[in-house]
């Protein structure tokens, strides 16, 4: 019961957060210097054009009843037409979402397997040889810039070894019947991987120091030398229940870690000419585009939320003294 | 005379602290009979916790067993290989943690833990584990329903119950329990020393009992091996140890705790001063520091033990005056002199 609540006051709060983002949003865009017609109508669009979103808008109307019409707008998922495609900005996000929430996940989800695997393996052989070459190892990868080892990885496998492609989803002139006939073929998997693995080595460094830390913490409980004077198998002992313990907040960091991957993938989609949110975000402010720039802004800032409300949830689905309180 | 189940044989544990070796056990002798609960009592950092663990061979990384023998039924636990007492571990020799708050898994229910030992050291299937779950909670008297609750529902005293029934999962011959009640508050304490009791007598069992409080020895135990610094002080029966003490640190122990049943008999008497720093142990007796009795020896010989009775032994140089001593002991003022030497 208690938990139940809990997570319903977590949900209230994190849709506090939303509402203030949104409003946030509304008044950056409609107090820029400037006339404030600008967030969207371009010059450029015709005069019927420029009639509709005035209309849609309310953008002669006074300012709260803009807001209210703004608000409005956005449950309906009506977010105003992008200056550049010339097309809708709700329908221009979700054609990039998906590409960068695959990159996102996959990216993690590799970083987090090796990183856990690889934190609990050190943790156990900690003072041995290994652990002693890894730990400044993996320091380094996380001080190597996203854009310098992406421009490396490109440099081995695309340019010299020619095993991957250089960047975009697809060959050129590739047409699949569906976004999901192209997500599973395997042309995509190969211009996933480059991208992918960037992130991925950028990103296990923090997962992987993490647990290792917590393992060494776990290691001295009580419980596991209990486990050891059990007679269990050292597979037991380690695994069962040293890593079990310290994967708690391993798991929420991922959580976290996918709405923070989300800036972070900026620069790889870039470099991978990776048609996905990050990218056109920056894109859209540097082409004054604002719709697009305030509807991808928006996106993000969703993703990050509901990443925090599964980061709790999570953390009470794996934790028995939070789950049954 | 009942028959020796566990000999311990003059073990030695150190402990490697920076560049040096402490050796938190020095030597240390006695022996545990069949069915019967050992009461294994001194002030802290005296060494108990090092000799229960040192039974069971899960150690400290920092830690070596550096020598002596712990026969167990005739064999030489300290010289098996890790596998042999690996198998050992929990069928024949079970531990009793202080706290079992941390000594139980948080993220697993009690009745996964107690399957964990039921089938992958009893060797029981699903359905067996299953009835021996039941079978060992009511035997420490919880219901069966409470199975599948986490270690965090349960109240410090029936945590304490599972710690008790997760120990006699597999009918070991022995069990350890290292201050198994010093987390609880008193009235539990001897509900939990009871059931323990009972559960000793009805399974014919031994126990080594490590505590700090004189009391709970006398409550329970059929022996009582007094440890000092390192080393024991005295051993025999507990009426004997505990109404004949032959050690001066044992009389001095009996006048600092209160008994269990709550009555304050006479006042209370510390003892003065700290137990020795063991990485430096005073040459001669340890306790000769803090002895009201110590006599020049006493700071350069260490000493022998001495057979006052048969079974019962004391290592001091000044064992054969015991009753004379007994009666010095009895009075405050013994103690206050160690106190006004020393200052
Ligand atoms: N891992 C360790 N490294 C170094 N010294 C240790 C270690 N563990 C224990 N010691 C020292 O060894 C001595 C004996 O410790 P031990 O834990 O066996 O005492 P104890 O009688 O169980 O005390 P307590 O009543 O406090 O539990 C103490 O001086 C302690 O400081
Ligand atoms: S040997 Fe001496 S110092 Fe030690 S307990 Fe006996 S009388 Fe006291
Ligand atoms: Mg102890």
């Amino acid at each position: 019961m208690s938990h139940l609540k809990a997570a319903a006051s977590r949900t209230l709060q994190l849709a506090f957060v939303l509402w203030a983002v949104v409003t946030m949003l509304f008044l950056m865009f409609r107090l820029m210097p400037g006339n404030p017609l600008a967030a969207y109508i371009d010059p450029t669009f015709t005069e019927e054009q420029q009639q509709a979103l005035m209309a849609q808008f309310g953008l002669n109307e006074p300012l709260w009843k803009q807001y209210l019409i703004y608000l409005g707008n956005l449950l309906q998922g009506e977010l105003g037409q992008s200056f550049r495609y010339r097309e809708p900005v709700a329908e221009r996000i979700m054609t990039l979402l998906p590409n960068t929430l695959i990159l996102t996940f996959s990216s993690l989800i590799i970083a987090y397997a090796f990183g856990i695997i690889a934190g609990a393996w050190l943790a156990w052989r900690r003072g041995a040889l290994v652990e002693k070459t890894a730990i400044p190892l993996v320091l380094t990868t996380r001080a190597m810039p996203e854009f310098w080892l992406g421009m490396v990885l490109l440099a081995i496998f695309s340019f010299w070894l020619g095993w991957f492609p250089a960047g975009g989803t697809r060959p050129a002139g590739a047409n699949y019947d569906s976004l999901f006939a192209l997500y599973t073929s395997s042309d995509f998997l190969t211009y996933l991987a480059l991208p992918a693995l960037t992130l991925a080595i950028y990103s296990q460094g923090l997962p992987l120091l993490l647990m290792r830390s917590n393992m060494l913490d776990v290691m001295k409980e009580d419980f596991v030398t209990m486990a050891r004077i059990k007679g269990l198998s050292n597979w037991t002992v380690v695994v069962r229940h040293a890593a079990r313990n310290a994967l708690l907040p391993v798991m929420t960091s991922f959580a976290i870690a996918v709405g923070y991957q989300l800036q972070g993938n900026v620069v790889v989609e870039t470099v991978f000419s990776w048609p996905g949110l990050g990218r056109e975000l920056v894109n859209a402010v540097s082409n004054s585009d604002y719709p697009l720039a305030q509807g991808a802004f928006l996106m993000i800032a969703v993703v990050v939320i509901l990443m925090n409300l599964i980061a709790d949830l999570l953390y009470a689905l794996l934790d028995p003294r939070v789950s049954h309180a | 005379m009942t028959e020796t189940l566990l000999s311990v044989r003059d073990l030695k544990v150190s402990y490697k602290v920076g560049r040096g070796t402490l050796d938190a056990v020095d030597g240390a002798s006695f022996d545990v009979p069949r069915g019967s609960i050992v009461g294994l009592v001194g002030e802290s950092g005296c060494g108990k916790t090092t000799v229960a663990r040192a039974l069971t061979r899960v150690i400290a990384d920092n830690a070596t067993i550096s020598g002596g023998q712990l026969l167990f039924e005739g064999r030489d636990l300290a010289a098996i290989s890790e596998r042999e007492m690996n198998a050992m571990r929990w069928r024949d020799i079970a531990f009793i943690p202080q706290s079992a708050m941390n000594s139980l898994d948080p993220v697993y229910t009690v009745e996964y833990q107690l399957n964990e030992v039921l089938r992958k050291r009893g060797g029981l299937g699903r359905a067996q584990a299953r009835k021996r779950c039941e079978e060992l909670f009511e035997m420490v008297g919880i219901e069966t329903n409470r199975l599948g609750d986490f270690p965090h529902q349960f109240s410090g005293g029936m945590r304490q119950r599972v710690a008790i029934a997760l120990a006699l999962a597999l009918n070991p011959k022995l069990v350890i329990a290292d201050e198994p009640v010093t987390a609880l508050d008193v009235i539990v304490q001897r509900q939990i020393l009871d059931q323990l009791r009972e559960l000793q007598q009805q399974l014919g069992i031994s126990v080594i009992l490590v505590t700090h409080d004189i009391s709970v020895v006398a409550y329970i135990c059929d022996r009582t091996v007094v440890m000092y610094a390192g080393r024991v002080a005295e051993q025999g029966t507990m009426e004997a140890t505990l109404t004949q003490p032959s050690h001066p640190y044992t009389m001095g122990l009996r006048n600092a705790f209160p008994d269990l049943q709550g009555a304050a008999s006479g006042m209370l008497t510390p003892i003065n001063g700290a137990p020795p720093n063991l990485a430096l142990p005073p040459p001669g007796c340890r306790f000769a520091p803090r002895c009201p009795f110590a006599i020049d020896k006493c700071t350069t010989v260490s000493p022998e033990t001495l057979e006052v009775a048969a079974g019962h032994g004391a290592a001091c140089h000044r064992a054969d005056e015991a009753s004379k001593l007994r009666k010095l002991a009895t009075r405050t003022e013994t103690w206050m002199t160690t106190e006004m030497a020393e200052a």
